[in-house]
Parts: structure tokens; C-alpha cells; sequence
């Protein structure tokens, strides 16, 4: 069942159009990731979805929400940069947090204090926030999002913020919490997508280029990959530019260095005697061949080069 | 059924009301830590005492400045106790309204541009809330340094000139106290409405010192005009510092207090729907 239901949803500022009659759901309990390059439209798709933006047009629905219920009680939202009062302790800012989600006192105090231990601000949580690393407000972002258990958890690039140290802490952390709700976050880093999602959503040019479940999207653009890599000798760089513009039928260039080339190609067997030949023809410095399949990096710069 | 929809009904009107009370706590806990406890107060003070001092010892300050020539007579009037108590509230209203404006001036602003207002109103709370909570805490701080400022004037014009009878005095404050809450509104309204913080200031400034000039030398009766507060506040004092229109009955004050009322509300209401539109900067 979709717990998150996005219809059509467009923005346009002053002319331009940052989101373009995008539409997608995401099922309850699943967690889904909000793919793209930088400027696709991700932060935009979900500054509306928590009604920080008004949309142009388009409909958000939240499956088995009272009509003229709030849509902010069953979301929890980490920005990109989480911001807070700095003479505020980091207690103080959960426990607010806590309140105004309408948690009474008592609630609001444990609640706190045990998401604080959660995300390993334990110690922390007395002093006042302006005191606070980039990672350590990042923490707090995560717990007061989660601090009214929300149905439905949207983080807008939770990690790329961080080091190596605080992107696996918070990478483990979102682990265990996408068995616990509903996730829906945005990357533009395709492994994060890959260790935690089971939907991706790849947005490019304002526009959802691809969307399914991980899986279904592996198997529906699995297609074998021929990887060639040369010495990079003059005459090997010279035969691969020239190769790269005259390839046969059924050969596609998914990327392409001046040293090596990752060929979609259609038939294996057949592009695996015609590479072979090639190669033992033009006397080519080869240093690697490998046949494999496209991964999601490939769907990933197909789709968003190609919108 | 309708016993438990009251029941209801009840629970929601509480979760509203300690929603509010929270928002207005960490509002008023931010002008703690801030000091601006303590110093909007102390300015405040530091002025109403001063009005009276300066005009205490005026004829002493004028002899001792010794570029006069041999001879000359200084006769300067002693101001009667209101008179010394009007004069304070005239520094209130220009240096004092100034710092209220540059107190609140990025209210809604300065939050918007931090992000901070994106972590508080993604939460599930009324934006009227958000806004009225900032527009108590900003009327009682202003409130408070307008008592101070009063009260060490008033204790001044006691102490040098005579009494003044608490049934003028206090009148007076009130009706200048809410000729201040009227400015203080306008400022947080221009902060909803403005990207910077100084604009605020300066638009809700402008705003009020409009109304006020206009109050006073336009030559036809504005009843309607808040800006004609603080000359009423002050023909409280003395008599002739009302406006030159001349006497006033009580239902003209009533009106004006009326007027700047429903204009306070109407300035709360469109803040809240700016807030409402652009929650914050992207």
C-alpha cells in the first residue's frame, strides 16, 4: 500500500520550472531514494512535500489522513543544512521539538533523552547548540525528526555533509530506522542509495527520469557490459578514438576515456569475437577485458543524460 | 458520542494553547539569553531618567558652559513636574522607538534566513502561533523597558520638580505603551513581509513616523490615526501638548485606541499569512 502519493507535482519559479509535473509513491514501510545531480529538483520535490513550499500544481497525499488533518504531524524532516538556536542546549531543542509535536511534558523528557543516546549525543545534550560540530547538528537533525515517530521520515542529503566517520554513524543509524518507517531521502550518491533503498527515484532536469524498486530496476536494465582498458599508448588512444566513432551494430558507448571505454552491447557472444578480432588486428595495448553488466551508475547516467 | 467529541474538541484547544506556550517560552527564553532583558530596560531607564536631570539642571549647564556674554540673564522656565514626565515620553518616542524596532526587527526574517524557521514550521504547528507568540514576547519586553523607563522618570520629576498625580501619569504610559506595541507590530509585520532585517526597521519606522507627522500637522480631525497616541499620551501630561485640533472628548481617544487595535490585529493576520506563504528561504 502507498503510504506517500505525488501527483503531478510541478513548481516553477519566476519563469523557470524547477519541478516538472513529477508523480510518483512510495509504499509503506519501504525506503526509497530521491536519486539526481545537483540542481535536478530534489530539494525543491521535498520542501513541498514537508510544505515548506507552496507547488504550482500537483497533489501530495498521505494514505489514511483525516481530511483537514495537518500533513506535518506524520513527517519528520532533516534539511539539508539543519539549522538551531544556538542558545538553545541540544536537549532544550529536542524537548521544544518534542512539545510542539504535542507530546506532553513527561513524554517530550524521555522521548528526548533517549533519542539523544540514539544518535550519540548522550553527553552532549546539556551543552548549548552553538558549541556543536557539523556533525554532531546533523545528529540532532535526525533526532528531532524523529522525535514525534513519524509515519513517514524525509531526509534531504543526510550524509554528504559529513566525513567518512559521520556518514557510516549516520548511514548505520538510517539502517535500522528504515525497519522502524517509512523512508524517503535524496543523494547524489548512487552507493548510499544502493546499501539502504529498496525504490530509487532518479530525478535530472526537474523531471523523474526513472523510478521502480531497486531490484526491478536491475533487472529491467540489465544488460551486458563489455570493459576494455588499453596501456594508453599513442597508437592504442589513437585505434580507440577512432574505434569509439565507427562501432558496429550493436554496440553502445555507456562511458568512454581516452584509455578505455564500458560498451552496452547487445549480443555477447557475437561482441566478444568482434572486440577479440579488432584487437589482435590493430596490435592494441590491451591491459583489461572484462564482460560483466550495467550497474546502477550506468541507469544512472543514462537516465539523467538523457532527459 | 458528542460527550467525547467535546472531550475532543477540549484536548485540542490544549494542544493548541501548549503549543502556543511553548513557542512563546522559547521566544522569551531567546530575549533572555540574549540580555536583551537586561538592556532594552536599561536604555530605557538611562532615557526616562535623563529627561528630567538634563531639564533639572539646565540653567547650572548653560552658565557653566562660559561662552555667554558678561552679563546675560538665563531665565529659563522650571518645567512643571508633567511637563518634566511629557518630555520623557517625547525622548520614548523617538530614541526609544528606535531601539524597539532594531530589538525586533529581524523577528521573522533573521529566522527565515538561518533556517530556523524551516525546523520550527515543518513541525505541526498553526503559523498564527508562531506569530503571535513572537508578538507577546515583543509587546511584554517593550513593555517592561517602557515601566523602566517611566518609573525612573517619574521617580526623577519626583525627586527634583514635585508630584505628579498617578491618574495623568498612568493614562499617559498606557496609551503611549500602546502607540509602542502598535510600532513593535509593524516591525514584526515588515519582517514577515522583507528579506532584510534593517528595511524592517526602517519601513516600520517610516510607517509610524508618517502617521505620527501626519497626526500632527495635517490640518483636518483624524480620530482614526494611531500616530496621534503619543501627543495624546501626552496632552494627558499637559494639557497643551495635545493636538492642535484642541480638546478632546473620551470617545475620540476610545476611537483611536479602537483604530490601532483592529490595525494591530490586521498587521498579526498578514504576518501570519506571510509566514504561512514563504514558511522559508530556499
Amino acid at each position: 500500500m502507498a503510504l506517500l502519493t505525488v501527483d503531478r507535482l510541478t513548481k516553477r519559479f519566476e519563469g523557470a520550472l524547477a519541478v516538472d509535473e513529477v508523480g510518483f509513491s512510495v509504499g509503506e514501510g519501504r525506503c526509497a531514494a530521491l536519486l539526481g545531480p545537483n540542481g535536478a529538483g530534489k530539494t525543491t520535490t521535498i520542501r513541498m512535500l514537508t510544505g515548506l513550499l507552496a507547488p504550482t500544481a500537483g497533489t501530495i497525499a498521505l494514505e489514511g489522513m483525516k481530511p483537514g488533518q495537518d500533513r506535518r504531524e506524520w513527517i519528520g524532516y532533516l534539511p539539508q543544512h539543519p539549522a538551531f538556536y544556538g542558545w538553545m542546549s541540544g536537549h532544550e531543542f529536542l524537548v521544544c521539538a518534542a512539545r510542539l509535536c504535542g507530546l506532553s511534558k513527561k513524554e517530550a523528557a524521555e522521548r528526548s533523552g533517549e533519542l539523544l543516546e540514539r544518535v550519540g549525543l548522550g553527553a552532549a545534550g546539556k551543552r548549548r547548540i552553538a558549541g556543536y560540530s557539523g556533525g554532531m547538528k546533523q545528529r540532532l537533525g535526525l533526532a528531532q525528526a524523529l522525535i514525534h515517530r513519524p509515519k513517514l521520515l524525509i531526509l534531504d542529503e543526510p550524509v554528504s555533509a559529513l566525513d567518512p566517520i559521520g556518514r557510516r554513524e549516520v548511514m548505520t543509524l538510517l539502517g535500522e530506522l528504515k525497519s522502524e518507517t517509512t523512508v524517503l531521502f535524496s543523494t547524489h550518491v548512487l552507493p548510499d542509495a544502493e546499501e539502504l533503498c529498496d525504490d530509487i527515484l532518479v530525478m535530472a532536469a526537474g523531471r523523474l527520469a526513472a523510478g521502480g524498486s531497486l531490484a526491478g530496476i536491475r533487472e529491467r536494465n540489465r544488460q551486458p557490459v563489455l570493459s576494455l582498458e588499453t596501456e594508453g599508448d599513442a597508437r592504442s588512444r589513437a585505434w580507440l578514438a577512432a574505434w569509439l566513432k565507427r562501432l558496429p551494430d550493436g554496440f553502445e558507448t555507456a562511458s568512454a576515456t581516452s584509455t578505455g571505454a564500458r560498451l552496452v552491447v547487445r549480443d555477447l557472444e557475437a561482441a566478444r569475437r568482434t572486440v577479440l578480432r579488432e584487437l589482435a588486428d590493430e596490435n592494441v595495448r590491451v591491459t583489461k577485458l572484462e564482460v560483466g553488466y550495467t550497474t546502477l551508475e550506468d541507469l544512472f547516467l543514462k537516465a539523467v543524460g538523457s532527459a | 458520542m458528542s460527550l467525547s467529541l467535546k472531550m475532543k474538541m477540549k484536548m485540542k484547544m490544549s494542544t493548541g494553547m501548549q503549543k502556543w506556550l511553548v513557542l512563546f517560552r522559547k521566544e522569551w527564553l531567546e530575549i533572555v539569553r540574549s540580555y536583551r532583558i537586561l538592556w532594552l530596560p536599561i536604555a530605557f531607564a538611562v532615557l526616562g531618567a535623563s529627561q528630567p536631570i538634563t531639564s533639572f539642571f539646565m540653567p547650572d549647564i548653560l552658565a557653566s558652559a562660559g561662552n555667554l556674554p558678561e552679563g546675560t540673564v538665563i531665565s529659563i522656565p522650571a518645567p512643571t513636574p508633567p511637563e518634566a514626565l511629557a518630555g520623557a515620553l517625547s525622548q520614548f518616542g523617538a530614541i526609544g522607538l528606535l531601539l524597539v524596532a532594531l530589538s525586533s526587527m529581524g523577528a521573522v526574517s533573521g529566522e527565515r534566513t538561518s533556517g530556523t524557521s524551516a525546523m520550527i514550521l515543518v513541525k505541526p504547528v498553526p503559523f498564527a502561533s508562531f506569530i503571535t507568540a513572537k508578538w507577546a514576547a515583543l509587546v511584554l519586553l517593550a513593555s517592561l523597558s517602557l515601566a523602566a523607563g517611566y518609573g525612573a522618570a517619574w521617580y526623577y520629576t519626583e525627586t527634583l520638580f514635585g508630584s505628579v498625580s498617578w491618574r495623568d501619569a498612568l493614562p499617559a504610559v498606557l496609551l503611549f505603551a500602546l502607540w509602542m506595541s502598535f510600532v513593535g507590530t509593524l516591525t514584526l509585520l515588515f519582517s514577515a513581509l522583507l528579506r532584510s532585517a534593517a528595511a524592517a526597521a526602517a519601513a516600520a519606522l517610516a510607517t509610524a513616523a508618517a502617521l505620527s507627522l501626519s497626526a500632527s500637522s495635517l490640518p483636518f480631525e483624524q480620530s482614526w490615526n494611531p500616530g496621534r497616541l503619543s501627543a495624546l499620551a501626552a496632552g494627558r501630561l499637559v494639557a497643551s501638548a495635545a493636538s492642535p485640533a484642541g480638546g478632546q472628548t473620551a470617545g475620540d481617544v476610545w476611537l483611536t485606541v479602537a483604530v490601532t487595535a483592529i490595525a494591530m490585529l490586521a498587521a498579526l493576520f498578514a504576518s501570519a499569512r506571510a509566514v504561512r506563504r514563504r514558511p522559508a528561504d530556499a
